[in-house]
């Protein structure tokens, strides 16, 4: 059995601050004091393998990089349904994911669960880089905070 | 009036690191006709120098999501071979078994979630959903083995933690292997169901063919992907792993800032159907089964056909991996730990990624801190050799619609799973 909420943080830790959503989770599984109904994953840049870790839970909350036109570094919580994706695709190759169209397929094949959350944050710079922006990398422990919030947790740490 | 062609499909991003088609014509007569590439990757080798050399697989697994094991095991082999370290012959089979899992899930996914709306006239794999739900039910039933693979072996389903220099960070039980095995039983089928298919659909492919050297691993003896020297089917003698400096000889052309790759010609071509080309041969029986039902046949030179090879390789790995989990649960999982000191060293890795041969190649200091990196990617190969498809290709259907010819180009270079941007996934979003 699968635990019915499941935290995922995507990105990659070689872009910067495209990686935030794998720092968030890593820090969140480090630290918290997690609900035991509650799993967190590092999913990376392993886009499509979504499909299969969201099948059957019943709250999935998504971590990641998000172009939002907002002040860098600004959280932001929404839902699928409230946004529209301005990314532009070729098609051309495997590699150019896009997070709100595999939840699109999952939705097609019946395997969408009833309760999506996104968390996304407004990076500061995405480059060729290990590490986050000096702007993201303090503001670590108020975004772990947030999605404690989210999965009510004991304590966040 | 005059007819005009005008293509340009442009992927617009805030990272470069992916290609461009740009065709331009008037009247029949070609302009420009031009795959564009920028580069992206040689930024990842300045982020290994200056490391540990156990850190190295692990930074590099994120060079790409869909190819995590095999830079994670180009990097452990290098390190391995810098370090004169001898691994076990249990760490070369599950190593082997992590590799396949990667194989099964990145070609189901290019087959299933590009090459098929392509066949079945759909634009992306979100209305193949709702139009042919049973093929895309069969694709991801297929990639969840490939990922179970890598979960139950290298400990997460991407960017493995478990591959380690010298074996095994954490082993597998065999109730591990035993659950694999029943997986892997029930996915056979699946995996004949999604050669039926393509193989009803293979008639959309286009006919084209070009002549073309074919590069991959070889060993004489069976159909390797993690083993073995540099083959080609213009040579015979293969080459070391050692000399890829001098199979993969880089050159810089005006169009792209990629690099691109000749050996015995202009160009060469690596992945499945490079594979085929070269070890064909020893495929296992039931892989050979499904490449006689497609007609596939040792140097075919149609890059289509590449999508067809991937289909057999699947049914060959997953052939393969069960012979090695019963080798496996025969012999017992034994207990052993990785055994590695550092020492100044110089090592290549080559490993056949599934879009074809990668090699890295690293140099350590005395206390084990990487000081040089080289890390060669199949798709950066492959350049080279989609520009000499796009000459031959284009002349032959360039007076038929601007659309018809883009998308005729566009499965071209998908028929290749290219990995040109294997490096973010942020969203891009606007509040509705």
């Amino acid at each position: 059995m699968v635990a019915p909420t499941v935290v995922i943080g995507l990105g990659n830790p070689m872009m910067t601050d495209e990686g935030i959503g794998v720092a968030i989770v890593e820090r969140l599984q480090q630290s918290a004091d997690l609900p035991d109904d509650v799993e967190v994953i590092d999913l990376g840049t392993g886009g499509l393998s979504v499909l299969h870790e969201i099948k059957g839970r019943s709250k999935v909350v998504f971590v990641d990089c998000a172009y939002m036109d907002a002040t860098p570094a600004t959280m932001r919580r929404f839902t699928p349904d409230e946004v529209r994706s301005a990314k532009l695709q070729t098609r051309l190759s495997l590699h150019e994911g896009d997070l709100l169209q595999t939840l699109e397929l999952a939705k097609q094949l019946g395997d969408l669960p009833p309760e999506i959350v996104i968390f996304g944050i407004e990076p500061e710079q995405v480059t060729f880089n290990l590490g986050l922006s000096d702007v993201l990398k303090p503001r670590l422990d108020d975004y772990v905070a947030k999605i404690c919030q989210e999965l009510r947790c004991a304590k966040s740490f | 009036m005059s007819r005009t062609v005008d293509i340009n499909v442009k992927h617009v991003t805030r990272v470069e690191g992916h290609g461009n088609i740009v065709v331009r014509a008037t009247d029949g007569v070609i302009e420009k006709n031009e795959w564009q590439v920028p580069e992206a990757p040689r930024y990842f080798e300045a982020m290994v120098v200056n490391r540990h050399y156990e850190d190295i697989q692990t930074i590099v697994s994120r060079i790409c999501g869909i190819c995590s094991v095999t830079h994670s095991l180009a990097a452990i082999k290098a390190v391995e071979d810098a370090l004169d370290v001898q691994i076990s012959q249990q760490t070369d089979k599950l190593r082997i078994l992590t590799h396949y899992g990667e194989q099964i899930e990145s070609h189901s996914l290019h087959v299933g979630y590009l090459v098929a709306p392509d066949l079945l006239g759909q634009k992306s794999v979100v209305p193949l959903a709702a139009s042919h739900p049973d093929v895309v039910k069969t694709v991801i039933a297929i990639h969840k083995v490939g990922n179970a693979m890598m979960e139950k072996l290298a400990g997460r389903k991407t960017h493995p933690v478990r591959l380690v220099p010298g074996g095994f960070a954490m082993l597998p039980k065999a109730s591990d292997l035993r659950e694999l095995k029943a997986m892997l039983e029930a996915a056979i089928p699946e995996a004949k169901k999604l050669g039926e298919v393509v193989h009803s659909l293979a008639g959309a492919l286009p006919d084209f063919s070009r002549d073309t050297e074919y590069v991959a691993l070889v060993d004489g003896e069976s159909y390797p992907f993690y083993h073995g020297q540099i083959g080609s089917t213009d040579i015979d003698k293969p080459v070391p792993v050692h000399d890829f400096e001098q199979v993969a000889n880089e050159y810089v052309v005006a169009q792209s800032t990629a690099k691109w790759a000749r050996w015995n010609r202009d160009s060469y071509c690596v992945g499945a159907l490079a594979r085929f080309n070269v070890n064909g041969d020893y495929l296992l029986p039931l892989a050979q089964e499904t490449a006689k039902m497609f007609g596939l046949e040792r140097g075919c030179a149609n890059p289509f056909m590449n999508n067809v090879a991937q289909v057999v390789e699947i049914v060959h790995v997953m052939e393969r991996s069960l012979q090695i989990i019963d080798e496996l649960l025969t012999a017992g999982i034994q207990y052993e730990r990785p055994d590695v000191q550092a020492k100044a060293g110089n090592g290549v890795g080559a490993v056949e990624a599934p879009r074809g041969i990668l090699f890295h190649r690293y140099e350590f200091d005395d206390k084990g801190i990487c000081t040089r990196a080289n890390i060669c990617i199949p798709t950066n190969q492959n350049h080279a050799n989609i520009q000499k498809d796009f000459e031959a290709f284009v002349p032959q259907f360039i007076d038929r619609e601007q659309d018809e010819v883009r998308l005729m180009m566009e499965m071209l270079v998908r028929s290749y799973d290219p990995c040109i941007s294997c490096s973010t996934h942020f969203l891009n979003v606007e509040f509705v």
